[in-house]
């Protein structure tokens, strides 16, 4: 397994590399004026236009522009958003927190519930719990996030008044902002216990509670008709039908025998949708909830032609990709014997 | 397992309930009670009094954070009230000479800067010099440049200075405890311009944090600066009654407290928040469930804020501002995805498209005017016949419009760029800034007309964040874009210049340019005679309608949304828009 591990940890940068190169690829349509502001970490330095052009090589060949852009990024230095008015780095490290806590959260309950009425569902085919199970997913699927998540806030914010939209309530937010409020991970309610404010974890939490139910019913949908397809499939496998007719319960062929079988290909699809549909951002429910997440900001900068965020942005997606398809590995080599043994 | 599970979701339940229900039920005491908040959907470009040109930027500054030396009386834009000055100069009182030339204002003692240094004149001096002197482009320093130094740019044309300090210093002077203008020519407008617009940072401070000490020798290398040049970009040191806290670019708040050390009585208030929220919906739930207490609704939105409970709706303001389509003459190319292929080959446009005039009456002729201002604005508009608006000196009704006909729109596409337009079509991209209704309702109904006549003809829309839609169309990027324009002053030469005059606002961006115009509006600025002044604006009118730079859609009335426990707000058409109508937050109240 360690092997295992090693070897797919040592391709990572390679595949890092040849991302990188892709990205460098396309920006190479655009002229030397609109890449300036992926080398510089400074509005003011966009003043000397050419002298950036002549510094930065950006009128030289490809492969001179490639190492020096390279260079930018070993830096830390993803350029200038015009959008953001600061740093690409900077607005990253800003943003990415948000989106982070929004989609940690949701994904906790995404796994649980998906997998559980997935496994639920296929053991007990046909019955009613299957036809509700899949009349939620198939509604899942279908509606819009955004109407969705419009609903649920006029119900339970503009209705009930329980969870409003944004991060924060004012005083919760005035708190935060204080110098008495340190951030240590840019994680609200992890911030809020580690600042001894437990009144802001809880008030953190109230403001996730409808983002989190939004992104959960449309994923989750998801996630159920994947696992119960694929548990159907292994229920209906040999060593199953063995385990069956030996006499063990229902509870411990499923739990024991066919679940993690059946969990496979979840695993696969469980690390794509944390690491591009949530962490990536979900520009929808950010701006229905007006949560300052990434998602808001990078398809702003998209629609802005703010190249420098845009390029960030995209570096950010594939590198949660390349991460999230790493661990994806790793926990399918976990669940799957077969796969650390090739 | 099925009772582990049942038990598990009974007690995320219950907590979700707990959660839940620590919130305030639904209609129950003020909120926030000693808090304003703003939910607007424009993001403010910059906090530095003398570069922001606009609504979301000038809506925070003026009066609430800096103040001016007089201000209006209320809602009364012909009568003023002495703020940073001790008193109102007038002709009866002599501080204002009889030749019109020389204005006087004693300074208020005793008033402090939030950082708490003691204004002086020497920073009344220093701060008008700097707002002329600074003169970013498209800015507002043509508004104290025009009547000063009788030129509204610092620089020529040809982009050489054609101002020195010299003339600056010798403009605005300090005698004892009083500062004195020194008027180039007679402008009938200046204390009405001073009333908005004549903003009092502390030297001291400014020099401190890198920007202009007010020497002779340094000004050229403060001129013009990109947005986020200055200090003052995001940090601001008024007199005002409020003083910025925080301006959270990625949360999209700007956060004011409550200056204690205010030279009137401080304000109830002790803070005010201005948020960014671009979904309509969340900014309604909001002011119905009371986080909100002030909230942008545009005209065709109106409808779901009307009759809400604990909400007032006060409708019917008559507005000095004008909605208006304009065309970019000399559209920048450079990367610029709006022209398409750039050419003028049925897949774009090229950059001088909208030079053509046959093509700007084209669009002119096309656009539904009566559908517009019903859709936008429920009607509740009128069709301008060019700048000049009603309510301002010159205005006429009787002078010639366009009016929606397809069949001139045609006709006149026919003739556009020597008959070829007609066969080859184009392609292009209009843009308006992100939330606003109203622009997009404008935006398709163009697309929506001018697709309509030619198959070969199309336009797509494009919306774009406020603060970059600024910059954007500054840098020339526009095509065919919305943009309005809210009076800086209640005076005719307000829009006549930023409309039609080379160096004003707009043709500066579209690159239009009529030396009549330059003519007319030097004239009109100049003239003191009401009478030759309508005369004048009038003829302005017909030539914005023969060279057609821009297609004048509405001036609209103005309605507000609040929370009812809000008090102490007044209509004021000068005050700059923050939602869609300007709040001075200082008299404010929630009760």
């Amino acid at each position: 397994m360690t092997a295992f591990i090693a070897r797919r940890l040592l391709l990572l940068p390679f595949v890092a590399l040849g991302v990188s190169v892709l990205v460098f690829s396309l920006l190479q349509f655009l002229s030397p004026a609109m890449r300036a502001s992926l080398y510089v970490h400074d509005i003011k330095q966009l003043n000397a236009l050419p002298d950036i052009i002549r510094k930065y090589h950006l009128d030289q060949p490809v492969y001179v522009q490639y190492w020096d852009w390279l260079q930018q990024i070993a830096h830390g230095n993803l350029g200038w958003s015009e959008t953001a008015r600061e740093p690409v780095a900077d607005a990253i490290r800003g943003y990415f927190p948000a989106s982070f806590e929004l989609g940690v959260f949701s994904f906790g309950f995404i796994l649980g519930i998906g997998i559980w009425l997935g496994t639920a569902s296929a053991v007990h085919k046909d019955q009613i719990l299957d036809h509700l199970s899949r009349f939620t997913s198939i509604s899942g699927a279908s509606l819009p996030t955004f109407v969705w998540g419009l609903l649920l806030l006029m119900v339970f914010y503009g209705h009930f008044g329980w969870f409003p939209p944004g991060r924060l309530s004012l005083a919760a937010d005035l708190f935060v902002r204080s110098a008495q409020f340190h951030p240590y991970t840019g994680l609200i309610t992890i911030d809020a216990l580690l600042n001894g404010q437990p009144w802001i974890f809880w008030d953190a939490l109230r403001h996730l509670v409808l983002p989190v139910a939004t992104l959960t019913y449309y994923l989750t949908a998801v996630l159920v008709r994947i696992t119960r397809s694929s548990m159907l499939e292994t229920l209906r496998t040999d060593y199953v039908r063995t385990a069956q007719a030996k006499g063990l319960s229902q509870r411990v062929v499923v739990d024991k025998h066919a679940r993690r079988n059946a969990l496979i290909p979840v695993v696969t699809l469980s690390s794509y949708l944390l690491f591009v549909n949530l962490l990536a951002g979900v520009v929808i429910t950010e701006t229905v909830f007006n949560w300052p997440g990434i998602g808001r900001w990078g398809v702003g900068a998209s629609q802005q032609l703010d190249i420098g965020a845009v390029t960030g942005f995209a570096l950010l997606l594939a590198a949660l990709v390349v991460v999230g398809n790493l661990l994806s590995d790793i926990l399918y080599a976990f669940v799957d014997p077969r796969i650390r043994l090739q | 397992m099925r009772h582990r599970v049942l038990a598990f979701a009974v007690m995320m339940l219950l907590v979700i309930l707990s959660v839940g229900t620590t919130a305030r039920g639904a209609m129950g005491p003020v909120t926030n009670p000693d808090t304003l908040v703003i939910l607007t959907y424009g993001d403010p470009e910059s906090l530095d009094p003398a570069y922001a040109y606009d609504t979301a930027s000038d809506g925070i500054l003026w009066p609430n954070v800096y103040e001016t030396l007089i201000t209006y009386d209320g809602s009364v834009l012909s009568r003023y009230v002495p703020r940073l000055a001790a008193t109102v100069p007038t002709l009866a009182n002599g501080l204002i000479s009889a030749d019109g030339l020389t204005y006087t204002f004693p300074i208020r003692k005793d008033v402090h800067f939030h950082d708490g240094s003691l204004m002086t004149p020497a920073d009344v001096r220093y701060s008008m010099q700097r707002f002329m002197l600074q003169d970013r482009a498209d800015g507002p320093s043509w508004l104290l440049l025009t009547p000063l130094l009788g030129t509204d740019s610092t620089r020529g044309s040809d982009g050489k200075y054609q101002v020195t300090y010299g003339q600056a210093a010798r403009a605005i002077t300090v005698n004892g405890d009083n500062v004195v203008f020194h008027l180039a020519h007679p402008y009938a407008a200046f204390m009405s311009i001073l009333a908005a617009w004549s903003f009092v940072m502390p030297q001291k401070w400014a020099a401190a944090n890198g920007d202009w000490d007010g020497g002779s020798t340094t000004w050229q290398t403060y001129n013009n600066p990109k947005v986020q040049d200055r200090y003052e970009f995001d940090h601001a040191n008024g007199t005002g009654p409020f003083k910025l806290q925080q301006w959270d670019r990625q949360g999209k708040v700007v956060i004011l407290t409550r200056n204690d050390q205010y030279w009137r009585t401080p304000a109830r208030l002790a803070r005010v928040e201005v948020r960014t929220v671009d979904e309509f919906a969340t900014r309604r739930l909001s002011l119905q469930r009371g986080d909100a207490d002030f909230i942008s609704v545009d005209r065709p939105n109106q409808s779901q804020v009307t009759g809400m409970d604990g909400v007032t709706v006060l409708d019917g303001f008559p507005s000095l501002l004008i909605q208006v389509l304009h065309f970019n003459y000399k559209i920048d190319s450079e990367a610029n995805p709006d022209l398409g292929s750039g050419k003028l080959d049925g897949n774009g446009i090229p950059p001088d498209f909208f030079s053509d005039v046959h093509v700007r009456r084209g669009f002119a002729y096309a656009f539904d005017y009566a559908t517009f201002i019903r859709d936008a604005y429920r009607g509740k508009a009128l069709q301008p016949n060019g700048p000049i608006i009603q309510g301002l000196l010159g205005y006429d009704p009787t002078l010639p419009k366009y009016t929606f006909d397809r069949e001139k729109a045609v006709a006149e596409f026919k003739e556009a760029w020597g008959g070829k337009l007609w066969d080859t079509g184009f392609k292009f991209t209009e843009t308006y800034n992100t939330g606003n209704k109203v622009r997009q309702v404008a935006a398709q109904i163009v697309k929506d007309v001018v697709e309509s006549l030619n198959p070969k003809f199309k336009v797509d829309i494009r919306n774009v964040q406020w603060s970059t839609f600024l910059g954007a169309t500054a840098a020339h990027k526009g095509t065919l874009y919305a943009l309005g324009w809210l009076a800086d002053y209640p005076d005719p030469d307000d829009f006549a210049q930023p409309f039609l005059a080379s160096n004003g606002n707009y043709p500066a961006r579209n690159s239009f340019s009529d030396p009549r115009a330059d003519q007319l509006v030097k004239d009109g600025a100049t003239t003191t005679d009401p009478v030759k002044r309508a005369g004048i604006y009038k003829q302005l009118t017909k030539l914005a309608y023969e060279d057609v730079p821009g297609i004048y859609e509405a001036q609209p009335t103005l309605f507000v949304a609040m929370r009812s426990w809000v008090h102490g707000w007044y209509y004021n058409a000068i005050i700059p828009s923050i939602v869609d109508v300007g709040i001075d937050w200082y008299p404010i109240y929630k009760q």
